[in-house]
């Protein structure tokens, strides 16, 4: 994980507020970030490289 | 008109014999594709959901009982349960961290986190000991996992601050607020809680290549 998300997966937000998370994909091993409102929204994502929903 | 009677009963003999293999061979892939038989799950009571719902967690819900409950899929409390043991393995065992306030799920968070090596935190979750290095219990966990994401909600508030990715068990009454990766189960029944936690746990360690000498019994809370 050398090249770290600096987007939101979700809204494209950039990842720079406190509050946001990475982690990688349940599935593959691409990298996801989700912003604090979304995360508190509880907006749903999806994965860019294999297309897994969650949360 | 005999050898044609013949040819007949062996062709419909050789199709049975065929149509029973391929009947095997799907039962067969069925219950490799699902970590415990249905069953299991069925007499653990994990798609046992409440009475309320959220619209969180409709896409889970598999169908609603005429007394007013909401039933969960078990099939994608299944394959979540393997994603999450896929997600978790990719993390530092001793960097999880296992968070019970509910009674019926602090036994199985202990044992689940001796069996991988993680750390349980159990009971009540002091306030700031994932943000104030002045508290005495003060960690910095990878991941969290969450029992219930109602009663457990100040660890949730300060993984939020410290931008830690959750994962949680929820039950159909549960909002997703703050929660990255959702577990569809019923997190009030003692048997559920287990089976799911004893569940991970053997997951974990089949894909870590890992020692696992537990039994489902091993981790079932006293009542």
């Amino acid at each position: 994980m050398v090249n770290k998300v600096t987007n939101c997966t979700s809204c494209g937000v950039n990842l720079e507020e406190r509050g946001f998370a990475r982690f990688p994909c349940p599935v593959c091993d691409a990298e996801i970030g989700r912003c604090m409102s979304c995360r508190q929204q509880s907006n749903p994502y999806t994965c860019p490289k294999c297309g897994f929903a969650g949360p | 008109m005999t050898t044609e009677e013949i040819s007949i009963t062996d062709n419909t003999d050789i199709q049975t014999d065929s149509d029973d293999k391929l009947l095997d061979v799907s039962t067969d892939a069925e219950k490799s594709t699902s970590l415990v038989p249905i069953d299991e799950y069925l007499a653990a009571g994990v798609h046992i959901g409440t009475q309320q719902k959220t619209e969180n967690m409709m896409k889970f819900v598999y169908r609603i009982r005429t007394d007013g409950l909401y039933v969960l899929d078990i099939q994608s409390t299944d394959e979540r349960i393997k994603l999450v043991a896929n997600f978790l393995s990719k993390y530092e065992p001793s960097r999880i961290l296992v968070v019970s306030a509910r009674q019926y799920g602090q036994y199985p968070a202990i044992k689940f986190a001796k069996a991988i090596g993680a750390r349980a935190m159990v009971g009540r979750f002091i306030p700031g000991t994932l943000t104030n290095p002045a508290v005495e219990s003060f960690f910095e966990p990878d991941v969290i996992i969450v029992t219930d994401p109602a009663g457990d909600a100040q660890v949730i508030k300060e993984a939020v601050n410290t931008g830690t990715p959750v994962v949680a068990l929820c039950d159909t009454n549960n909002m997703t607020s703050n929660v990255d990766l959702v577990i569809p189960t019923n997190n009030k029944g003692r048997k559920a809680l287990s089976l799911i936690y004893w569940l991970l746990a053997r997951d974990i360690a089949k894909i870590n290549g890992t020692y696992f000498n537990y039994q489902f019994e091993d981790f079932e809370a006293g009542i």
